[in-house]
């Protein structure tokens, strides 16, 4: 485990990227690891809600500080394992929702594009060295822009996070074919949100889907996580791996988080 | 197996070594020399322009266009220079050798693509000693 970098994408918005991502990473903490979070949607921030309850003092550093050269990475995690009684440390790294850092994100030139490669990659060394880390997640925004690129081609492993719907599908088998193959990324798909009518959940249904899957995307399937109600409706302001410990959604994740833990 | 069969074995394992070990030499001597005829030939292209500058009284300047290769770009490049720029972004500075041991290329192949993103204007070289290293600027 030690040191990988995990990118959560997805091709569009809305698949469930972010749960994943926070509830990967809390699941990891409770297990004792000490997790990196790093929230690289800077157009949509949204860990800064999600942790809302576990951040106690003001933000004073963003990770547009760090990609910017102001601050050390060190200086930009906060961590949270305090507030959610975690085992293991669980730092997290927030994108400034400010508009005005949302506006100067999205007008950066090139060579600060090259920059911010160049410092996500370094990021590894530093955290699983000098500040003892596990893994480090992103959580990136999704389809094919910097930040999520930068994100994806710095990471050890991809996350594509799917559903079932036909222009996620789509999406996501065009991003595999001109982004990540080109990149020779190592990458899985997570297929959430699944709805209960598909019932894939006996008469090995659930092994005929993934089976079809993974001749649709040509990489293996990581998981299947059914669609709850509860999860959807669930306020973004708490961790479910904090808040309900016992909830299916999270049986699902930590059989992930075991597959990705066995991936060296 | 005899012994005089067992001894003619280790004979021909150790010829085949050494021949493989002057092989190695003889490669390495032939990767500096290219090398060499690189950077000479960036001296003569320098010198042809000042010289045409001279007598022609025009100032030519010289095309040292910097290019970025960020994410976006690099998904124009033809895979095997792509895979020589990820290299240099994870180690930052690297020679030939340490681009092929990483990619598991031969060390020509990774001389070769890197001198020409450093042609094309994606990297940038330098000479430190004996070595070249390349890097993302």
């Amino acid at each position: 485990m030690k040191g990988k970098v995990i990118s959560i994408h997805s091709s569009r918005g809305g698949t469930g990227k972010t749960m994943i991502a926070t509830n990967l990473a809390a699941t990891y903490a409770n297990k004792g690891f000490n997790i990196a979070l790093l929230d690289l949607d800077f157009r949509a921030p949204s860990l800064i809600t999600v942790f809302s309850k576990g951040i106690r003092e003001p933000v004073k550093y963003w990770l547009n500080d760090f990609l910017d050269g102001r601050c050390a990475i060190e200086q930009a995690l906060i961590n949270v394992s305090e507030g959610y009684n975690l085992k293991g440390r669980l730092l997290v790294g927030l994108a400034n929702p400010a508009i005005e850092a949302i506006r100067d994100i999205m007008g950066k030139s090139s060579a600060w594009e090259v920059t911010a490669v160049k410092k996500l990659f370094s990021l590894r060394s530093t955290l699983s060295k000098d500040m003892n880390i596990d893994c480090c997640i992103f959580d990136t925004s999704p389809g094919i822009q910097h930040s999520s690129i930068n994100a994806v081609i710095s990471s050890d492993l991809s996350i594509i996070v799917t559903t079932l719907d036909s222009l996620d599908i789509k999406g996501v088998k065009n991003m595999l074919a001109e982004f990540y193959d080109a990149f020779e990324k190592r990458t899985a798909v997570l297929i959430n949100k699944v709805f209960p009518e598909t019932r894939i959940w006996s008469n090995g249904r659930q092994k005929a889907l993934i089976n079809q899957m993974e001749k649709t995307f040509k990489h293996p399937i990581i998981g299947v996580i059914p669609c709850y109600c509860d999860v959807l409706q669930a306020k973004r302001d708490s961790l479910l791996a904090t808040e309900n410990p016992g909830h299916p959604f999270l049986r699902n994740l930590e059989e992930i988080a075991e597959k990705l833990e066995r991936i060296k | 197996m005899s012994p005089s069969q067992t001894i003619k074995k280790k004979s021909s394992t150790l010829d085949e070594r050494l021949l493989l070990t002057m092989l190695l030499d003889e490669f390495k001597q032939i990767n500096e020399k290219l090398d060499a005829i690189v950077e000479v030939n960036g001296k003569i292209l320098k010198t042809q322009e000042e010289f045409l500058q001279r007598i022609t009284n025009k100032v030519y300047q010289r095309k040292d266009i910097k290019l970025e290769p960020d994410a976006m770009t690099l998904l124009s490049l033809p895979m095997s220079l792509r895979k020589t720029v990820m290299v240099l972004y994870k180690l930052e500075k690297a020679t030939a050798e340490d681009l092929a041991s990483e990619t598991k290329r031969l060390r020509a192949v990774e001389s070769a693509s890197a001198n020409q993103l450093v042609r094309m204007g994606y990297l940038s070289k330098k000479r430190e000693g004996r070595k070249v290293y390349f890097y993302i600027e």
